[in-house]
């Protein structure tokens, strides 16, 4: 297997920037430290954007699977497959599904952003789209599996497998998103329009 | 970014570990719950927390449909109403009529000493939300085993037969509707009389007659209702419409879908019918005794 190139000689301190800038792009923002109350906050977000009432509208993504893989990437330490497994059992209880079924794909989810976290976060945001839709539909096809393992499925469940294109798509606004409280400056400016 | 210990140092149990742990949980879990009912008081508990956040989340769109409603044109308004009086006086006609009927049916009924067929305990819910799972169709309704739902139980709207209620929190209730795979359901042909079993169809959003032979005597276009025949569903529910038949001169049975009546545009409204399956009467032994020999003849 061809492993990805040392493109910087400076590797430590591109492993230590959270995302990897653009090459060539001499600024390199230091985070500020995540505030575990915001991780839990955006995660419940997640599950409450997930709980609207959606009904049967075709691509809305899974917002709390979004987010579980963006706090596995970029905070493995922190959110690991233990919150990916409640949160799953969450949405077992309110989609009516098998007791265990979201929970088996999230913790596939989780699982998977974690082994990558290190190749996710060396190229730049947009090239990790393909990573995540790689993941959400592993975590997808992993319910479909369990569906038709015991027989509850109808025959066109594939149709929703595009939810994860929109996820994925969705990404670098999440990072975006997700990211903006660790961008702020530190020393705080107090000309600043806003 | 913070500094975490380089990962040579002690991370706890390995990333392995973990999902396998989780994963053999889970399935474990999934067994449990698709073969025995045990886990039915962990879901009731989760769910009761769950409620209130869920009709929190529910308000923007309650909120959006009253916002639409209110700006409802007075144009529409009266189209509509008129539309509703000129269907008001064609029913009147029939209503009478009916009432005729029924009295007639009542007394005839008493002629022959009929049992009165008893009508069913009805209560009118509303439609919550439908879960997102693509897999099956579901609805979520507002009135669970408090109310007195109880698994089981049809769910009807205006037009036929909706489903059945399938699973019952404290305050909602779980729908599934009679489109889904392992739904099934007595009918009969409105025009012969012909009984089968309606299935959920393969094609979503159908329903298929199974075990019609080839010949059977079907159509496009025939009005398909319960028999009745279980002691669940009322008889003469309409079910659906027959859209079309597949005779295959291989297949022994024609292949029958059926387009479903009821729940077809999207019901806030919904009725269930509170009707208990009766327990079918067990076998006496002289039926016991009786059956034995056409058996062992049939087998001859």
């Amino acid at each position: 297997m061809k492993l990805w190139p040392l493109r910087r000689a400076n590797g430590d301190a591109a492993a230590a920037t959270v995302t990897a800038v653009p090459r060539g792009q001499p600024h390199k923002q230091v985070l500020r430290p995540v505030r575990p109350v915001f991780i839990w906050a955006s995660l419940a977000a997640g599950l409450a954007l997930d709980l609207l009432p959606w009904g049967r509208t075709p691509l809305v993504p899974d917002f709390l699977a979004l987010g579980l893989v963006f706090w596995n990437v970029h905070q493995p330490r922190r959110v690991g497959m233990g919150a990916a497994f409640l949160f799953g059992l969450l949405m077992d209880v309110h989609d009516g599904a098998l007791f265990g079924e979201h929970a088996l794909a999230y913790t596939l989810l989780s699982y998977g952003a974690i082994a990558l976290h290190r190749r996710i976060q060396w190229v730049p945001v947009t090239s990790q789209s393909p990573y995540v839709l790689a993941l959400l539909l592993v975590a997808q096809l992993a319910s479909a599996a369990v569906r038709l393992w015991v027989g509850g499925a109808s025959s066109n469940w594939w149709v929703g497998l595009t939810e994860s294109a929109v996820g994925a798509l969705l990404w670098p606004l999440v990072t975006w998103i997700l990211f903006a409280p660790q961008r702020r400056s530190i020393n705080r400016d107090e000309t600043r329009p806003i | 970014m913070e500094y975490g210990p380089p990962p040579l140092f002690n991370q706890g149990v390995s990333a392995r570990a973990r999902l396998a742990f989780f994963s053999f949980l889970a399935i474990l879990l999934i067994v449990i719950d698709a073969r025995v009912n045990v886990l039915d008081t962990i879901r009731i508990g989760v769910g009761v927390m769950l409620y209130p956040v869920q009709r929190v989340l529910l308000w923007p769109r309650d909120a959006l449909t009253h916002a639409g409603r209110y700006l409802v044109t007075v144009g529409s308004l009266t189209h509509e109403n008129a539309q509703l009086r000129e269907s008001a006086t064609e029913r009147a006609a029939q209503l009478l009529q009916d009432e005729q009927l029924r009295l007639e049916n009542a007394h005839l009924r008493q002629l022959q000493g009929l049992r009165e067929r008893t009508g069913a305990k009805t209560q009118s819910v509303q439609v919550l939300y439908e879960p997102r799972d693509r897999f099956t169709h579901k609805l979520v309704i507002d009135r669970g085993s408090s109310d007195g739902l109880r698994s089981g139980n049809p769910v009807i709207d205006e037009q036929g037969v909706v489903g059945q209620v399938t699973r019952v929190f404290p305050m909602v209730s779980e729908v599934t509707m009679v489109t889904e795979r392992d739904q099934s359901i007595p009918v009969e042909v409105v025009r012969n009389g012909l009984r089968c079993v309606a299935f959920g169809g393969s094609e979503p959003g159908t329903l298929e007659l199974r075990f019609l032979a080839a010949n059977a005597d079907v159509s496009s276009g025939d009005a398909v209702v319960t028999s009745g025949l279980d002691g669940l569903y009322p008889a003469g529910l309409p079910v659906g419409t027959i859209a079309r038949v597949e005779r295959d001169v291989k297949d022994q049975f024609a292949r029958v879908i059926v387009r479903p009546a009821g729940g077809v545009n999207a019901n806030s409204v919904l009725v269930v019918l509170e009707v208990t399956a009766a327990p079918l009467p067990a076998p006496s032994r002289e039926n016991l005794h009786n059956e034995r020999p056409v058996r062992r003849s049939a087998r001859q």
